[in-house]
């Protein structure tokens, strides 16, 4: 297995630059997961590093080798596409084994590999049905068993839970994670708008904003050190709390203690407790009972949406007033959105 | 409630009364649609009627059901009147036309329907252009490009020429069905190292089966039924003739034998019904297909 590299990568179409710089060292055998949102540039960057959009700028290296000139077959890389790209009039092992047959590999080797990656997957019983007589999960399974055929140096994943239900798209994240194990922890580059998938499945995110890398960094280091809003708000559900500071005070005047020179405060839902005397005050517009947590949105004076996380159980009412202390860690963004500081514990 | 339900009901317009019952209806229907059945197949039951009769009883208004049936049409057609010549002539003409043409054509179909290149729009109006030309004005061109290129008198010219008489629509038909399959399909086969031929071969060319049976029926039709182009290519050559040509040769300047041109006809017809039984589903589909896409 090999590392991936990108070094000032750009990349333009016709007169628009899409990405506009971008440098990446993804190490060997790490899962690494490019998030951001629609139109960012993301599925650009990797369909670059598959070779299937050419490369304007920088170098893109795979194990050491630099593979812009490369023809996507000869850079060691396999890719799952997000519609699956399975072969309709081929039954599963023809869809998995084509690209070996058709590059004159043994027949016998074809059918040892193949063998090997549905049984891995979970496949066996479905070797000779065509794409559509499966399942939305086991198509993508067939998609993901034609790259592992390949033996490849990096697995590439387009958005390839975006087409399955909500619950077979959790089931099908946990068997890719649990791939990545059996794979001999083998390198992999997944894209995804999902910021959740991001968090779960990633040793490393990349959050990308208009082609250019916004922060590189383990999930819980990006959720706990945001580099700026733009990753603070991307990261984490729900959304971080951003509240405009002006001279130190709250837009209703309400003064909140070191903040220096910030002009906003950020800080999660989990970081409110409820308090008598808190210095946020608001009115609980909608709550969310999600089972293992209640999510209560309120309105500030000043007319902003927040929102505060409760404990399973607790008894609160849309309607109600509700005053909060800032109780958690506290994150600073100066004038141009970036963080002034790691995360700040409140003032005692 | 109640009021509220019978203001909404007093509102709601008078149903109108179904002047014919839905079984009523379907009875019609089917009847009208038999009739014009009837009239659309008669002229084939009665070309089938004729080829069993004499030449007598064709004109003596016995109906349709022959008096005497004979098959000494039949076999009159084959063997005098070279029929069994002219339908190896027309085999070898269709099924080379149709093997060049569904080729030719989805390899053209493919290029325009996935590939965006300078003067793709220039070059698809051009082909559409030459839809507007009546066959006529071209068969003289066709038969000097044939003489220039030594094939004015063999079955490899009438071949050749009969393939470019629907090129443009079949072509046009594969580009349109090419252009609407999803890219990632050859995203995945080059990511599999496959080259572009062996795409078109082994992905893209079964992918478009519907397009590719439309084109064999309808090419078949064509090459089978063409009398224009064969009649002047075959002129100097009677023993090029195809089936269409050869039948009216039954046509005598003093004489018409009736008989023998029907049952050359019947001949005629045999093989066109039965690709037609065969394919019917998968050419249905691939018209239906070429539509919505």
């Amino acid at each position: 297995m090999s590392g991936v590299t990108l070094r000032n990568v750009t990349k333009t179409f016709g007169a628009v630059k899409v990405i506009k710089g971008v440098d990446i060292e993804i190490g060997e055998g790490e899962f690494c997961v490019f998030v951001g949102p629609s139109g960012c540039g993301k599925s650009t960057l990797l369909r670059m590093i598959a070779g299937l959009e050419e490369t304007t700028g920088g170098d893109i290296e795979i194990g050491g080798r630099r593979v812009n000139d490369l023809d996507p077959k000869d850079r060691g890389a396999a890719m799952v596409f997000q519609t699956y790209a399975l072969y309709p009039h081929m039954d599963v092992a023809r869809n998995m084994g084509f690209g070996l047959r058709m590059n004159g590999w043994p027949k016998d080797e074809v059918d040892r590999r193949v063998q090997e990656a549905a049984r891995i997957l979970q496949l066996e019983p479905y070797l000779d049905r065509k794409p559509k007589a499966l399942s939305g999960g086991q198509r993508q399974r067939v998609a993901i068993g034609r790259a592992i055929v390949r033996d490849p140096e990096v697995f590439l994943f387009d958005e390839p839970l975006s087409n399955l239900d909500a619950e077979l798209r959790v089931a099908t994240r946990l068997e890719i994670a649990k791939l990545h194990g059996t794979l001999g922890n083998s390198t992999m580059v997944y894209v995804t708008h999902d910021q959740v998938e991001a968090m779960t499945l990633a040793d490393k995110i990349v959050v990308l904003r208009d082609g250019r890398v916004e922060q590189v960094g383990p999930p819980m280091e990006l959720y706990r050190n945001p580099a700026n809003l733009f990753v603070a708000g991307f990261i984490g559900s729900p959304k971080m709390n951003f509240v405009e500071l002006s001279s130190g005070a709250m837009p209703d005047g309400t003064p909140v203690a070191q903040t220096g020179t910030a002009r906003t405060l950020g800080f999660r839902a989990d970081a409110l407790r409820r308090s008598a005397d808190g210095p946020l005050a608001g009115t609980v517009s909608v709550v969310e009972q999600l089972g293992d947590a209640v999510f209560a949105h309120f309105r500030t004076p000043w007319g902003q949406e927040l929102v505060a996380r409760f404990d399973p159980g607790t008894e609160i009412r849309a309607g109600e007033e509700l005053r909060f202390d800032i109780a958690g860690p506290r994150h600073l963004f100066d004038a141009d959105g970036q963080a002034m500081d790691a995360a700040l514990r409140p003032a005692a | 409630m109640a009021d509220a339900t019978m203001g909404r009901t007093a509102r709601a317009p008078a149903r109108r009364e179904a002047m014919v019952s839905p079984r009523a209806r379907r009875t019609i229907t089917s009847v009208v649609l038999a009739v014009l059945c009837a009239v659309w197949v008669y002229p084939i039951v009665w070309m089938i009627s004729a080829s069993f009769k004499t030449n007598n009883e064709i004109f003596g208004d016995t109906g349709l059901i022959p008096d005497a049936p004979t098959v000494e049409n039949y076999a009159r057609a084959w063997s005098e009147a070279n029929i069994g010549r002219y339908f190896f002539n027309t085999m070898f003409v269709t099924v080379g036309s149709v093997v060049v043409t569904v080729i030719a054509t989805a390899l053209m179909g493919y290029v325009l329907g996935r590939r965006r290149f300078p003067g793709r729009g220039l070059l698809m109006g051009l082909m559409v252009f030459t839809l507007f030309i009546p066959q006529g004005y071209t068969i003289i061109p066709v038969f000097e490009l044939l003489t220039t290129a030594g094939l004015g008198q063999s079955l490899w010219g009438l071949m050749l020429a009969t393939c470019g008489h629907s090129v443009v629509i079949f072509t046009l038909l594969f580009a349109g069905y090419f252009a609407q399959m999803p890219k990632e399909l050859e995203e995945a086969s080059r990511m599999d190292g496959v080259g572009p031929v062996k795409t078109f071969w082994y992905v893209m060319l079964p992918l478009s089966k519907p397009i590719v049976v439309t084109v064999v029926v309808l090419q078949t039709l064509q090459a089978w039924n063409d009398f224009l182009l064969p009649l002047v290519i075959t002129l100097a050559n009677p023993d090029l003739r195809t089936l269409s040509v050869g039948v009216y040769s039954f046509r005598g300047e003093h004489f018409i034998d009736w008989g023998g041109m029907n049952a050359a006809s019947a001949i005629t017809i045999i093989p066109i019904v039965i690709l037609f039984l065969f394919l019917q589903r998968y050419f249905i589909d691939g018209l239906a297909g070429a539509v919505k896409g």
